[in-house]
Parts: structure tokens; C-alpha cells; sequence
């Protein structure tokens, strides 16, 4: 990131800033504070000029939505003919409908342990999953509403289009264009946006992240930060897997989706703070860089491996 | 038959209402809330509203029936939800001391700000249009305009280095 603010001609850096292809620390050395709140402050006013501004065909595909949810609840008064022919009508959709509705029309995308996945959605729109994760969406609702139902790990490049929702376990994320990287387990959650704006609605809480911006929520406790430097894609994408700030529980699952193995936990803590890295690719090599920071042992049992915690020999 | 133009029952023509006034409304409705979610779902709802009111509208009065709708459905959030005046309160209070992670934009400053935009050299005007409005990237725009990558780039930053010019200190 660094080498690339220095390449930055004199010229277009606002170009590349408004569209975070600079990140705004690199833009803030350049222009100094002063200038750096104006311009932040006039990318925000830009921000709600586009809300304003932009095509509103959501939002009329929206009204007829509305109206047509509300058509289906309302009751009319039908002559007497048509209710026969409706009947009749009715019982050939019926019959159908019956037949369609066992069809399945899920669409499931699940990448094994150790695997990477790239799918590639109709609207030309790319997810890559992480090891061990599960992406699925309704193939017949697809053309009405772009919406996904994730669990693991995933980096999205979202198409430009209307609005695209991934529904998780742990909160639901509405974008336009964009990319961005969600991990949603049990109790951990963390979406980190790349480019463009992401909403993060979890919890009964909306987040709206911009470049650099994340959210995570562990065991239910909420947190926002800016990442200083953010590499063009998530680390694991390269095979590599890597924490911040993360409990050790985290890297340990992280650990077994890649690897497809076991650890038995019972006699360390677990809820203990990690930071670092581990290799994708060799098990043996990653349970060193994880355990030996941390001091703690592990025994290889098969498929399942001991940890335990280190005692020094004198 | 030249009542079926203006009937809004008609699909056609209940879709023309939306095009002539959804922004403005929207603009409308985002001055008193400060919220373009707000705001967007006030219009959806407004035109719901029209729409199941079709028979009752009449054609020429529709805008100023659009503004009352929207009005209301405003009013009824805030009876609702009295936090949106606090909220409100507190922002004029708290503008003079801005916090760099929640910026709360004046009106005076957005209205400045759409008009710099709209009076930006047409060259500008373009680029910055099709980047922030249209979406495009700078390679898609460089091909649309049969321009090199650099010269959009050029632009923009020009269109932004008069957009900070003309507003001046804020």
C-alpha cells in the first residue's frame, strides 16, 4: 500500500482516493489533516448526493413489490362465474405448483475441507469460499431478489446491480457493487469491506462500512475498526489464513476446516487472544507458527491432536 | 379516451408520475430526516399509497397530493419515534465540532455541493457522473469515451479539486 501512495501521480490521487484505491491513511500524509477532513467531509456530501441522484428503478421494482404483497391480502368482491373459473383455474395451478414446489429450486455450493470454491453466479457476480463453507440461494427467486444464504467464510465481488443480500446465521449484508469478505461461525462474525459500501445488519444493528472499514461481533459483542492496510484480496485467498485479535477457538476452527482434522481442547484455554498466521498448505508448518507463539503443545494422535499446555523443561 | 392518459390507475401512467417526481420527493423528504434510508422507504411507501388511492386522485393535483402523502408518512414516523427530533436536535448542536467518524452534512453544504456538481466544466461533469452515478469504473469509462484511463482520471481529480475549491472551508 505503502509503494502504491508513493506512485501516485500528482494529478488523479483524488481519482484513486474517491475510489479507495488509495486508502484514506495514504490520502491523509498526502494532504495533510486539514485537507483531509474537507475532502472527507465532501466525499460524504457525494455519498448522499449519489442516494439522491441515482436511477430509482429499485425503487419502482420495490413499489410494485409493496403493492402487489398488499393485492394478495386484500379481498374483492368477484362475481359468481369468475369464482368457477378461478376454481378451476386455481386447481390447475394447484396441481402445478405441487410439482414445482418438490422440485427443488435450492442451488448449494459447499467447498470441502482444505478446498477453495469459486462460484459464479448468473449475474456474473464472484464468491470464492474458504475451506469447509456452505453457499446456497433459490434458483427461481434469483431473477427477482439477488440474495444468498452463507455459512463459513466467503470473499464476494458483487456485479454492479440492485441491491445483493447475503443472509447468514449471524445478521444479513445488503450492498450494491462491491466486494467485501464475511466469516460467519457459531460466535464469531466479522465482514471487512474492500470496495464500495456494504450495510451490516446483525442483531438489530445496522453497520455501513466503506474501504478498510470491518465489523466483527465475538460472542455477541460488537466492534467496528479501519484497517490501516488492506491487501486487494483477503489473505486466504493466497493460502494463507491470518487472525487479528481473534480468540484462539477462531484459529482452531480455522485450523480443522483446512485440514480436516480434530483437536482436543479440554486443557487449554481457548478463549485466549491470537494474532498471526498460518500456512494453508502444511499442517505441520501451521501448527508450529499458531501453537509455538502461543506456548502452547501439541500432540499428533491420528486424526485428532492433543493441546496441552507447555511446561518448561529446565 | 384522453381520460386514460390521465388516469393513474394506469400502469403506464402511474409509472410516468413515478419518474416525473420520486427523485424530488425523495429530495424532499431526506431535507427533514437527514436519512437516505428514510427517505427511500418514505417514497416507496408514498407511491403505494397513490397507487391504492388511484381513483380517488386527480391527474393535475398529483404532485402537491404526493408532497402531503410523503409529509404525513414523515410525520407519522416522527410521532412514532421521537428520537428522530432529539436526533435532529442534537446534530444542530453538535455541527460546529464535527466528529471525523459520523459526519453530519448541513443542508447549506449539500445544497452548495449539488450545485458545484451540476455546474462542473461538462467534461468533468461526465466522469464524475458515470463513476459516482452510473457506477462505471475508470477502465469502462475510458472506453465508453474513447479517452485513455489517465485522462478520466484527470478528470475526476479536477472535478473534485473544484468541488473542494468552490465549498470553500468547511
Amino acid at each position: 500500500m505503502d509503494m502504491k501512495a508513493t506512485n501516485h501521480d500528482n494529478d488523479t490521487f483524488l481519482a484513486q482516493w474517491i475510489e479507495g484505491e488509495l486508502s484514506d491513511a495514504d490520502f491523509k500524509k498526502l494532504v495533510g489533516d486539514k485537507e483531509f477532513s474537507a475532502y472527507k467531509k465532501i466525499r460524504a456530501g457525494i455519498d448522499v448526493y449519489e442516494q439522491l441522484q441515482k436511477p430509482l428503478d429499485t425503487t419502482y421494482t420495490k413499489v410494485k413489490e409493496k403493492i402487489k404483497r398488499k393485492k394478495s391480502t386484500k379481498t374483492k368482491i368477484i362475481p359468481l362465474y369468475a369464482k368457477i373459473a378461478i376454481a378451476i383455474a386455481a386447481s390447475i395451478v394447484l396441481f402445478f405448483s405441487a410439482t414445482i414446489f418438490f422440485k427443488t429450486n435450492t442451488v448449494a455450493y459447499a467447498s470441502n475441507f482444505g478446498e477453495q470454491k469459486s462460484v459464479l453466479l448468473q449475474d456474473g457476480s464472484e464468491v470464492l469460499l474458504n475451506a469447509k463453507s456452505l453457499l446456497k440461494y433459490n434458483k427461481k427467486d434469483w431473477k427477482y431478489k439477488r440474495e444468498v444464504f452463507l455459512d463459513g467464510e466467503a470473499f464476494f465481488k458483487v456485479t454492479k446491480g440492485s441491491t445483493f443480500k447475503v443472509v447468514t446465521n449471524n445478521g444479513s449484508i445488503t450492498v450494491l457493487g462491491t466486494q467485501f469478505n464475511i466469516n460467519t461461525n457459531p460466535d464469531f462474525f466479522e465482514v471487512v469491506c474492500y470496495q464500495g459500501k456494504v450495510k451490516v445488519h446483525s442483531n438489530n444493528k445496522d453497520f455501513i462500512l466503506t474501504p478498510n472499514l470491518s465489523v466483527r461481533s465475538t460472542n455477541g459483542v460488537f466492534e467496528e475498526e479501519t484497517l490501516e492496510s488492506l491487501p486487494p484480496n483477503p489473505s486466504w485467498v493466497n493460502g494463507e489464513s491470518s487472525f487479528r485479535r481473534v480468540p484462539l477457538k477462531q484459529v482452531i476452527l480455522a485450523l480443522e476446516k483446512q485440514f480436516n482434522i480434530k483437536f482436543d481442547t479440554s486443557k487449554i484455554d481457548d478463549s485466549i487472544i491470537f494474532t498471526g498466521s498460518f500456512d494453508n498448505t502444511n499442517l505441520n508448518v501451521a501448527l508450529a507458527s499458531v501453537f509455538e507463539t502461543v506456548n502452547i503443545k501439541y500432540t499428533i494422535l491420528d486424526k485428532k491432536i492433543l493441546l496441552s499446555k507447555e511446561f518448561n523443561e529446565i | 379516451m384522453g381520460n386514460e392518459l390521465k388516469n393513474v390507475c394506469n400502469e403506464v401512467v402511474f409509472e410516468s408520475v413515478f419518474n416525473n417526481h420520486a427523485k424530488d420527493i425523495k429530495r424532499f423528504i431526506f431535507s427533514k430526516t437527514r436519512d437516505t434510508d428514510l427517505a427511500e422507504d418514505i417514497v416507496q411507501d408514498t407511491f403505494v399509497k397513490i397507487w391504492e388511492d388511484c381513483e380517488k386522485v386527480v391527474y393535475d393535483t398529483i404532485k402537491s397530493y404526493l408532497y402531503t402523502i410523503a409529509n404525513n408518512l414523515f410525520l407519522n414516523i416522527v410521532k412514532h419515534n421521537k428520537v428522530v427530533d432529539n436526533h435532529q436536535q442534537g446534530y444542530k448542536k453538535d455541527s460546529t465540532n464535527e466528529s471525523p467518524e459520523f459526519l453530519l452534512l448541513e443542508e447549506e453544504f449539500l445544497i452548495k455541493l449539488e450545485k458545484t456538481i451540476e455546474n462542473l466544466p461538462e467534461t468533468q461533469r461526465e466522469v464524475f457522473l458515470l463513476n459516482r452515478i452510473e457506477k462505471m469504473k475508470y477502465k469502462d469509462i475510458a472506453e465508453k469515451l474513447g479517452i485513455s484511463v489517465k485522462a478520466v482520471e484527470k478528470r475526476m481529480h479536477g472535478a473534485l479539486l473544484v468541488l473542494r475549491e468552490k465549498i470553500g472551508d468547511v
